[in-house]
């Protein structure tokens, strides 16, 4: 479960103070798959990352399977994310560094986990990227970096994978193929996905849909939750 | 754990070729540090290591007066009550003109005539260059036994006729390395003869600097032996010595001189750290994105920092090897540069100590130096993942960096204290570079500054190269301070030796006489001064010489035996020429007290000091002091304290007597002819002064200059070994500025080429821009040169200081051209990228 109460969240902009979230409350139930839209600038990603615990709120609280996120120190936010969360971004955000198989290995390493490499080979495999493990991330596609961001995501078998426009780099045809792969993942392993888009069509597959604009919810559309989900609840 | 070894390794794995210039800047640094402690420890090793062989015995009497019967009793008395007293023998040395018997062989040398007895040597071994070993047999019948050179200087062989002073000797055998010869400096070869010999040929009568020494060999430790030599020889000017102190003065020396050329390594190491400090802040900016990305996947600061300071430690102990084996390609070069001015037994291998020493310094000079980029891992927030906005912390006050920060200052200042072996030298050594740098650094900083205001004027690609030295996260300054203290130094050196030479040049120099002649009789004088007076066309100036040593200042006496008087041996236990006159000098001044009046005196003699002396001595005119003379002692008044110019004076007699009392002194005359002789005819008249007067011995001012000027090339050769050293390390910063903002650079230039700019107008934006940086850079090194070789020639060396016009300009051209080249070379790969792919990717 995911809860915020009242989350605020504004940032100096030249002289004055813009706000980015105003008054945000929402609860996400365990399992369930949230489309976030808006227009640019309504607050989408900064929401997602607060949800993350990669900034924190102005005001308001936010609970992570009942433990409460705001005022955390960078090493407890790390831990949890490490242990509970995964992010998938617009610009993939893998490092050029390490190969693709190495970027999938790092949550892993740094949770400490075993078996690393038959897992990150197993993640590979399921992101159809078998043969492209030894590849760096700039002898990629667009689309073969996000499937490698995803795999990565998926390391730590996270309860809740947050993603930032996740299909906005690509063609029409990989993000369908991105989109499908996470709604895959997300069905086989009941995880929590939050998902921030522009597109209509793909906001209108998830189970429930969280319209901003200028920072606070308008719309919140719990009819696209499927019964299974309202029994869980 | 393990992420952070396996991270570690996989950023090495990635990143060496970004960070080489890193590993380069530490290998610099301690190679310096290890080939110059290397170098020194290994010239100790030789030189230094056995002071008992140089010495040649346990135990060393001397004196430049014979020995009196009283004085032969007492050491004999002394040395009955000493069982462990095994072996003595004498030894007599004196410097004197060789020339071959064979008249139409026209050469003559200085040569360092030493008269001894058998047993000799009595501790270390003398072998021939025929491999045998020396037997005194060789020196029966006149035999002299010659330092191999020698042949080859007079053009004579073994069996050849040798006139030396009064002598003839014939030359039986020679050697390549006489025990006791390896140090100090000395006039010429060394000729070994038989002391009786030296004796017989009327050496002693006719010439007056002749050292006398009585040698002993003990079985034991001689320190209570020399001990009460002391003890009974107090009173006296005669000298006591043993090797175990002699042993600890040269091992004091030599650490001293190691620690000052490891503070130069640590110079170029600590500049080689400013170009660590360079790479791990732009490593780090470049960097902020896979921190976040790590943040957001859950590692902490903590964990990450770890990381890159593994991989810095990493990179710097390689680097730190590559420069121990740096250091010994550096030792191979000084070997074929020096190899005529060190000992030829010198092993030019790196040594273990300095190579760990180094080592350990190039480590933590790569960790003190990154450790505060480092820190700045702290601060990068994975939300910039998101929007990237990570600045607003940065106006508030990071404390933890200020504790830092002190701490590695801190940790720098205990470097440079354990190199310097001195808490005041290195807080010297830290101090000043710190001061020099800063200074630099601020010169740079108005210079840039003041280019802004220019920044408008010009074509395009020079407004747009302005520009360029602005550009965010530009390295404008720090080049400027790397490559323009490399330069300085370069400049320095160069203007200093342009200086020196010219104030040794005899064809400039007027000042400086042509002929010096020494050790002429009294009875010798008036004809020797006829000679000259028709060969030379001048009188030549006449100098009575007296040797004395002091004895007591206001009656209080100089205790040769004490170990501060040994100490200060140079200053006031030597022995020293004085002469006396009715006049002051032409470039002599009265600063206390006054002159004589001209005609003899009568009562009290009196003195004049030079100004330096008496306050070494600590007396004022008024005083008294008593000097001994060939065993006389003779007090004088101390009747004026005088300072002489000496960069115009020819002569700096520290003491000068009213005529009169020394009068009847056993002494000696100097002549020197002014007039420049050409050098076959100073030759001529040489050989015709030595026919006459054998005793007498010439100074050629022109070898004189010769040794001085390869002198001072050898240190000119290993000071702009050690300046180019600094200014490779800056070239090599340069390099690493021109790699951390080539991104932007190659970001520009597709935007420039998008926007219609030629590939020629990039190249000339690309070489006004560091042609530029080369000006300023070799303008701000050229100045601070000229005002530090002013500095140092008029206060340090007290000789004169001219401006160098075309080593400043070329100082200026060189530097600019040289960043202009390594500037341009290093990023001209960027005119040839296609701006699309650069564009797709940003």
């Amino acid at each position: 479960m995911i809860r915020l109460e009242s989350v605020n969240k504004t940032v100096r902009s030249g002289p004055e103070d813009l706000t980015i979230l105003n008054d945000v409350s929402l609860e996400i139930p365990d399992g369930e798959f949230v489309a976030v839209t808006g227009a640019s600038g309504s607050g989408k990603s900064t929401l997602l990352g607060l949800i993350a615990g990669l900034d924190g709120p102005s005001s308001g609280r936010i609970f992570i399977d009942d433990d409460e996120i705001t005022g955390a120190s960078e090493d407890v936010l790390a831990r949890i994310r490490s242990e509970r969360i995964g992010f998938i971004f617009q610009s993939f955000h893998l490092i050029p560094s390490l190969t693709a198989h190495e970027n999938i290995l790092i949550p892993m390493e740094i949770l400490g986990a075993r078996n690393v490499r038959e897992r990150s080979a197993a993640l590979l495999e399921q992101v159809d990227l078998t043969n492209r493990g030894h590849h760096y991330p700039a002898q990629l596609s667009g689309g073969e970096q996000q499937r490698v961001a995803i795999a990565r995501a998926f390391a730590n078998s996270p309860k809740i994978l947050l993603a930032d426009e996740p299909t906005g780099n690509l063609d029409s045809k990989n993000g369908q193929h991105i989109f499908d792969l996470m709604k895959d993942l997300h069905a086989r392993h009941n995880v929590t996905l939050i998902l921030v888009t522009h597109d209509p069509a793909l906001a209108g597959q998830a189970q429930r849909r969280v319209v901003l604009e200028d920072g606070r919810v308008i719309r919140d559309d719990l009819n696209h939750r499927d019964t299974e989900t309202q029994r869980k609840r | 754990m393990r992420f952070i070894l396996n991270l570690t390794r996989r950023e090495i794995r990635s990143s060496w070729r970004r960070l080489l210039f890193f590993f380069l800047c530490i290998a610099l640094g301690v190679g310096s540090v290890v080939a110059l402690r290397s170098l020194i420890q290994n010239l100790t090793k030789v030189v230094g290591s056995d002071a008992r062989a140089l010495m040649t015995a346990d135990v060393d009497i001397g004196s430049t007066n014979d020995f009196s019967p009283t004085d032969i009793s007492t050491i004999e008395a002394v040395v009955s009550r000493f069982p462990t007293v095994e072996a003595r023998n004498e030894t007599i040395s004196t410097a004197a003109m060789a020339r071959p018997a064979d008249a139409t062989n026209e050469r003559l040398e200085f040569v360092e005539l030493r008269g001894i007895e058998p047993p000799f040597p009595l501790v270390g071994n003398f072998t021939l260059s025929n491999g045998e070993p020396f037997d005194f047999k060789l020196l029966e019948n006149n035999g002299a036994v010659v330092a191999r050179i020698l042949l080859e200087e007079l053009n004579v062989k073994i069996g050849d006729k040798l006139r030396v002073s009064e002598g003839e000797f014939t030359i039986v055998a020679t050697f390549d390395e006489e025990p006791g010869g390896t140090s100090g400096f000395r006039l010429g070869a060394r000729v070994f003869v038989d002391k009786k010999a030296f004796d017989d040929a009327g050496i002693t009568r006719t010439t007056s600097r002749i050292r006398r020494r009585i040698l002993y060999r003990t079985s034991d430790n001689p320190t209570p032996f020399v001990a009460e030599l002391r003890e009974a020889l107090k009173g006296t000017t005669i000298q006591v010595n043993s090797y175990r102190e002699q042993q600890e003065n040269l091992g004091a020396q030599f650490e001293r001189t190691e620690n000052y050329l490891a503070l130069t390594g640590l110079l170029i190491l600590v500049l080689g750290g400013v170009g660590v400090w360079n790479v791990a802040r732009a490593f780090v900016e470049q960097k902020r994105k896979t921190v976040a990305v790590l943040k957001c996947l859950g590692a902490s600061g903590t964990r990450i920092i770890t990381v890159y300071l593994l991989q810095i430690l990493t990179l710097g102990l390689i680097g730190s090897l590559f420069g121990v084996l740096l250091a010994q390609g550096g030792l191979w070069l000084a070997r074929l540069q020096f190899v005529d001015a060190l000992p030829a037994k010198m092993s030019y291998t790196v040594n273990l100590e300095a190579a760990w020493q180094g080592a350990l310094l190039g480590v933590l000079i790569s960790v003190l130096f990154s450790a505060l980029p480092l820190l700045q891992i702290r601060t990068i927030k994975p939300k910039l993942l998101l929007r990237d906005e990570n600045n607003e912390n940065l106006s508030r006050l990071d404390w933890t960096k200020w504790i830092f920060g002190a701490l590695c200052l801190a940790a720098l200042l205990a470097l440079a204290v354990w190199q310097a072996g001195s808490l005041r030298v290195g807080a010297y050594f830290l101090g000043g570079l710190g001061a020099t740098g800063g200074v630099l650094y601020l010169t740079a900083a108005i210079l840039i500054w003041a280019l802004k205001k220019v920044k408008g004027l010009g074509p395009f690609s020079v407004r747009q190269a302005v520009n360029s030295l602005y550009r965010p996260g530009n390295q404008t300054r720090v080049v400027l301070l790397a490559v323009g203290l490399g330069a300085f130094v370069v400049i320095t050196v160069q203007i200093l030796q342009a200086n020196l030479v010219r104030e040794f040049d005899f064809s400039r120099n007027r000042r400086l006489p042509s002929l010096i002649f020494v050790d002429i009789q009294k009875s010798q004088i008036e004809e020797l001064s006829r000679l000259l007076a028709e060969r030379t066309g001048e009188k030549p100036e006449e100098v009575p010489t007296v040797r004395a040593r002091i004895s007591f200042v206001n009656g209080e006496p100089i205790d040769y035996q004490q170990r501060e008087v040994r100490q200060q041996q140079g200053q006031i236990g030597r022995e020293f020429a004085i002469t006396y006159r009715e006049k002051t000098d032409e470039h002599e001044s009265i600063i206390g007290g006054a002159w004589w009046g001209s005609g003899q005196e009568s009562g009290e003699p009196q003195v004049s000091i030079e100004e330096r002396m008496a306050s070494t001595l600590n007396i004022s005119s008024g005083d008294s002091i008593t000097f001994d003379i060939s065993g006389r002692k003779i007090t004088a008044r101390v009747a004026n304290i005088r300072k002489i110019d000496v960069r115009k004076a020819r002569t700096a007699f520290v003491f000068v007597f009213r005529p009169g009392p020394l009068d009847n002194a056993p002494q000696s005359f100097a002549a020197t002819v002014l007039n420049h002789v050409p050098a076959t005819e100073r030759q001529r008249l040489q050989h015709e002064v030595l026919d006459k007067f054998p005793n007498v011995q010439i100074f050629d001012v022109a070898d004189i200059i010769a040794a001085v000027n390869r002198l001072v090339n050898n240190f000119v050769i290993a000071i702009s070994f050690v300046g180019s050293f600094v200014l490779l390390t800056g070239v090599l910063i340069l390099i690493g500025s021109v790699a951390l903002t080539k991104s932007q650079r190659i970001y520009e230039n597709a935007i420039l080429k998008t926007l219609g700019a030629k590939r020629r107008m990039l190249a000339v934006i690309l070489i006004s821009e560091y042609g530029l940086l080369g000006l300023l850079a070799g303008l701000i090194a050229t100045s601070f040169a000229i005002l530090l070789s002013v500095a140092v020639t008029r206060l340090l060396m007290d000789i004169e200081w001219e401006f160098e016009p075309l080593i400043a300009i070329l100082g200026v051209v060189v530097t600019a051209i040289l960043v202009t080249v390594v500037g341009a070379a290093a990023s001209f790969d960027v005119l040839f990228r296609k701006p699309l792919s650069t564009l797709r990717l940003q």
